[in-house]
């Protein structure tokens, strides 16, 4: 699935960089003296390390979102249902808040529900594996209930088996502007390396006794 | 031969609920054996000569009517979104058709990850130009019926201004209806509810009709959204082709460099797919080819993986393990059912040549359209290249990918789980290259007889 990531030049050589360097000059002329200063600490550092490759940029991942490597972000604002705050916040008590139920999907990395603005507004962000859509299908056949309960606390969900579902999501899904995925492992991978790790300490113990 | 006449007349009926009568066949009908035919791609010219076409044609296109013991051949008529415009569909409906079908194969190479060798600037001509309008097949179990059924598909478009024929695809009569690599394929569709026909043993249980036609409730429940009017949309459903070449010196490089004998070599072989040569599944023949159990349909698709968790048998990443992983635990939240085709895949081109192995041989004119046939079959096959074909994550195989039809890139491994250590097989190459590909509308009867006779004329 990864494409050849496309290496930047070195800040040097690359106009372009140059113009984003000289933006954020002029953007930063209005900062307070702190950020200012900063500000060219950070960029005189980057200069000196120019013969370092820089990261690649994120990829765009579906019709919103972005993704590092294998994993990818997703984060999702959307009002609250008259009466949703309160019944979503009552379901996520029945669990103590800890979805641990999700493991079973197997492409979630994390999730949070951060209810805004006095409750009136939702924000959920997740990481996940892959690609924005590929499994919404599969949820909407195999855990229709439970996305249900939660986003039919969402203002105007039309139902998970809904054509417009899809639609629905992309609509208050916002891009994070930025993005950093320390391991770029998916979560099946990270299962299967523990699993090893823990058969390779047993062997190593066995061989040291 | 017909599906009643491969089961000995044992075939476990059901009920239809499915309005057989207006379906295209080849929705339902399994590919003959043996099989000949063709694939013929127009191009419209000019609205009225192109529903005059198929004014002429509908008549001789065959419905899904007692589809298991219909023996006779058939004609099949498809339309791509570029052929309906050409059409002068109107444009409430052209509007109400899936954007993945609307843009086409080719502009959605990047969600179906067809790039490098698998690009559409490598395609073959007409492939993703919007040229093709039309396709046309003939399927048929003997050479004589077949070229009489040619004949008279094409007095309809031979010659005809307005109507021009891009390319005429012979395909089938291969000896033994091998596939290019050597193996007998097909085998395996998924049942549908209410089709008249019962599972067959190890098809599972029957999966909703709505998943391969539209009109009807899906897995999910619902039905999925149907093209606008309902003449065109309900009964037909969509088509997704694909070409592809075989490179069988590369494969018989693989074959040889990998394994010492003649036997470890055709081990080796089933590994990749799963079945031997015969389609004998290595689930129910683990050590030598079964080629009377491989012929028959009643037991060549009957199992599970219940006693194979691992891979011993059958690997993970075999081909057929990847496209139906049947009751495999997944290590993601999975659907099987709802991501299942039907297959009515036909081989064209020089049979399989054993001895092949010159980098000559790769290009030697053979391979497979691969032929799919789902109600949301764009969708379908952008997951399945995403998920089960280009990727390993759901098997836990990391980023190995299909060994027949993924895009191998360098340093490609395929792994064969065994005891006590598994084997892991180094700088696989893609041994099916793609060479072209569309996605097509299959109406229904009442639906082509309705753009056959657009108000306009």
């Amino acid at each position: 699935m990864d494409k050849q990531a496309q290496l930047q030049t070195g800040p040097e050589q690359d106009p372009a960089v140059e113009q984003k360097i000289q933006r954020l000059r002029e953007l930063f002329a209005d900062a307070p003296e702190v950020g200012k200063t900063a500000l060219e600490n950070v960029l005189q550092r980057l200069t000196s390390d120019a013969s370092k490759t820089p990261p690649p940029p994120v990829e765009s991942v579906g019709r919103v979102g972005s993704r590092l490597g294998k994993v990818s972000e997703l984060t999702i604002i959307v009002p609250f249902a008259p009466g949703g705050a309160e019944r979503l916040r009552a379901f996520l008590r029945l669990f103590g808040g800890n979805l641990a139920g999700a493991d079973e999907v197997g492409t979630v990395h994390d999730m949070r529900f951060v209810f805004l603005d006095n409750a009136t507004r939702m924000l959920f962000a997740t990481a996940y594996d892959g690609d924005w859509d590929a499994y919404i299908d599969d949820f909407a056949t195999k855990i229709p209930d439970f996305l249900d309960i939660i986003d039919s606390a969402w203002e105007g969900w039309p139902g998970i088996r809904s054509p417009e579902a899809k639609d629905y999501l992309a609509k208050y899904q916002v891009t994070a502007e930025g993005w950093y995925v320390a391991n770029d492992l998916t979560v099946a991978e990270t299962r299967r390396l523990k699993r090893i790790g823990e058969a390779v300490e047993e062997f190593l113990d066995k061989v040291g006794d | 031969m017909t599906l009643i006449d491969r089961v000995d007349g044992n075939l476990p009926r059901g009920r239809v609920t499915v309005e057989l009568d207006d379906i295209q066949a080849t929705v339902l009908r399994y590919r003959p054996e043996p099989y000949y035919g063709t694939h013929v791609m127009l191009h419209v010219d000019d609205a009225r000569a192109g529903r005059e076409f198929l004014r002429r044609l509908t008549p001789h296109v065959a419905s899904a009517a007692d589809w298991w013991q219909a023996g006779e051949p058939w004609i099949a008529v498809a339309i791509t979104y570029s052929g309906l415009v050409a059409l002068g569909v109107p444009e409430g409906s052209l509007q109400s058709f899936p954007e993945a079908f609307r843009v086409g194969m080719a502009a959605r190479a990047d969600k179906l990850l067809d790039y490098g060798e698998n690009d559409p600037s490598h395609w073959e001509p007409h492939f993703g130009s919007g040229l093709i309008h039309i396709g046309v097949s003939v399927f048929s179990d003997s050479e004589e019926t077949w070229r009489r059924t040619m004949a008279s598909a094409r007095r309809h478009y031979d010659g005809r201004p307005g109507l021009t024929v891009l390319t005429a695809q012979d395909f089938g009569a291969q000896p033994g209806d091998l596939n290019a690599l050597g193996y007998k394929d097909s085998i395996g569709q998924p049942a549908i509810e209410g089709s008249g026909v019962e599972p067959l043993p190890g098809q599972g249980p029957a999966i909703k009709a709505g998943e391969f036609i539209l009109g009807y409730p899906g897995e999910a429940g619902v039905p999925l959204p149907v093209p606008r009017p309902d003449v065109l949309g309900r009964n037909g459903t969509f088509v997704g082709l694909r070409k592809y070449q075989s490179r069988v010196g590369a494969f018989n490089r693989f074959l040889q460099a990998h394994a010492r004998t003649e036997h470890e070599r055709e081990l080796l072989a089933a590994k990749l797919v799963g079945r031997w040569r015969s389609g004998a599944p290595l689930t129910l023949a683990p050590d030598r080819d079964d080629p009377e159990l491989g012929a028959d349909p009643l037991r060549n698709n009957d199992f599970t993986y219940a006693a194979d968790p691992h891979g011993h048998q059958v690997p993970l990443g075999a081909h057929m393990r990847r496209m139906n992983p049947r009751d495999t635990k997944l290590g993601l939240l999975t659907d099987v059912n709802i991501h299942r085709i039907i297959r009515r895949s036909t081989t064209y081109g020089a049979p399989y040549d054993p001895n092949a192995i010159s980098k000559q041989d790769d290009e030697v004119a053979r391979g497979l359209y691969f032929i799919f046939i789902s109600a949301k079959a764009m969708a379908t096959m952008e997951f399945l290249q995403q998920e089960w074909i280009n990727n390993g994550n759901f098997m836990g195989l990391g980023e190995e990918r299909d060994p027949n039809v993924g895009l191998q890139e360098d340093g490609a491994t395929f792994t064969i789980p065994q005891e006590p250590v598994r084997r892991r097989i180094h700088g696989i190459e893609t041994f099916n290259v793609l060479r072209g590909g569309e996605y097509f509308f299959l109406p229904s009867l009442p639906a082509l007889r309705w753009m056959g006779a657009s108000p306009s004329d």
